[in-house]
């Protein structure tokens, strides 16, 4: 048996070999690079081949983003765009794996020094940095041309968007979320799994749910939730979607606990707003953030549509060990890193020390969340 | 009867920090209203007046209860109720 799968991989690889001295040098080159990944039967030459002609379009590139970036361009999926709106800070260098400290140093967006680190990783890989703030104006046209769409961003706002944008044309994406030691991932294939609407109706409002700023996170829990989504992805692009995973995994790595949640049966039980309904309620605008900038004062108001009523209280409970924070019933005030944020009951701030909209949206994602 | 309930670190502030707390009752209802008066703060967090917070989930060992009888899910001795809330971060 193991004599007889032997031949047949020495077979493939002198067929290979043969090809590089006739007629497909470079073909055959490509082929020797994946070689470890092609004799894995459930790649196999055909879905490397596969591999090679997909496009995918990375949203965020950040803990989960530079993981999933990584296999992607080492496995040598054709086109990578990534999409991302920050910059590299010290702090990032902990689980963001494709940076380093001349990074930082030259203060570059996060998108484009992953290209040019993936770049050097695979120069055969098409990779296309973009430097944006993904919202309802932009991402049809960040996605349209993709095969497969991942999530390697840090908020629901975003997410909800890659959902209604990936069910609207039809495109399977991968969500993946982590913070402190827990993180989830489930995959989504529109018309035949739920979508994120469907598992996760809401997402919590701003200041109920931790962030990786407000709860810390492990690199470690990063890297396994975003292989988990890079798995996924090769299932898809190699045309294998009978072999996804249809549960929502939830893992934590420091309390050794690893679940898989049967999430297939919602997709007939809930009335999904997004997948049954077809409203497309983050796409079209109608949800999400709203940010201004306050003319002349340094500052930034953002603010959340249609938002619940902040818990003042749990939120300043997720700040404390950042800065000082202080609150009444009308307003929230909190400093870190040289910015004032005052928060709102309705969700609305004002972030005081930038009058750029982008670092706004960044700074109320990471310490207020959403 | 006892139920084991598995308690998110977010909520675990509620829980004197325990991860798993057991609580009694027949339905997950029963035993959801028995996990507050145990720890009254959790109570806020789960629940929207009578309904779960949309982005809080809730299953019954492996399975979502949306799809069983949601918040009248039989439950027995020996099940798990995990309450698993969305994951932002990234």
């Amino acid at each position: 048996m193991t004599d007889s799968r032997s031949t047949k991989c020495r077979m493939t690889l002198f067929e290979i070999s043969n090809l590089a001295m006739t007629e497909l040098p470079a073909d055959a080159a490509i082929l020797e690079r994946y070689s470890r990944q092609v004799k894995f039967s459930g790649i196999g030459e055909e879905g490397q081949r596969k591999l090679l002609a997909s496009r995918v379009t990375l949203c965020g590139v950040g803990a989960l983003g530079t993981v999933l970036a990584n296999h992607l361009v080492r496995a040598g999926v054709g086109r990578v765009r990534i999409v991302d709106r920050d910059f590299i800070e010290i702090h990032n260098l902990q689980r963001q794996v494709l940076f380093d400290e001349q990074d930082v140093a030259d203060n570059l967006p996060k998108a484009e020094a992953a290209a040019r680190k993936l770049r050097k990783i695979n120069s055969t890989v098409e990779i296309e940095p973009v430097v944006t703030d993904i919202d309802h104006t932009n991402i049809l046209d960040l996605v349209s041309d993709a095969d497969l769409i991942l999530d390697g961003t840090d908020n629901f706002e975003v997410r909800y968007l890659i959902n209604d944008a990936a069910i609207k044309l039809g495109k399977p994406w991968v969500y993946g979320g982590c913070i402190g030691s827990h993180g989830q991932t489930m995959t989504i294939l529109p018309g035949e799994t739920p979508c994120l609407r469907c598992v996760i109706e809401s997402s919590p409002p701003p200041g109920m749910a931790p962030t990786c700023e407000t709860a810390g996170v492990l690199g470690p829990a990063i890297s396994i939730i975003a292989s988990y989504q890079a798995v996924e992805a090769f299932k898809i692009l190699t045309g294998q979607t009978h072999l996804i995973n249809r549960n929502l995994i939830f893992l934590d790595v420091w309390e050794n606990v690893h679940r898989s949640f049967k999430i297939a049966r919602l997709k007939e039980q809930v009335d999904c707003p997004c997948c049954k309904r077809r409203q497309f309620d983050w796409l079209e605008g109608k949800m999400g953030s709203h940010t201004t900038t306050l003319c002349g004062r340094n500052a930034v108001q953002v603010a959340h549509r249609l938002a619940d009523r902040l818990d003042f209280e749990q939120l300043s409970r997720n700040l404390e060990g950042l800065g000082p924070v202080t609150y009444n019933r009308f307003m929230l005030r909190f400093a870190v890193d040289g910015y004032e944020f005052t928060v709102f009951p309705d969700g609305r701030a004002i972030i005081k020390g930038t009058n750029d909209i982008e670092k706004a949206r960044t700074l109320y994602a990471k310490y207020i969340g959403h | 009867m006892a139920i084991v309930v598995q308690i998110p670190t977010p909520l675990r502030q509620h829980t004197e920090g325990r991860d798993t707390v057991e609580a009694r009752g027949s339905t997950i209802q029963e035993v959801l209203d028995d996990l507050g008066r145990q720890y009254p703060g959790i109570t806020q967090r789960l629940f929207d007046g009578p309904n779960l917070r949309r982005f809080v989930n809730v299953y019954l060992n492996e399975e979502d209860i949306r799809y069983l009888d949601n918040l009248k899910t039989a439950v027995k001795d020996g099940d798990t109720i995990s309450i698993i809330p969305a994951v932002a971060g990234g």
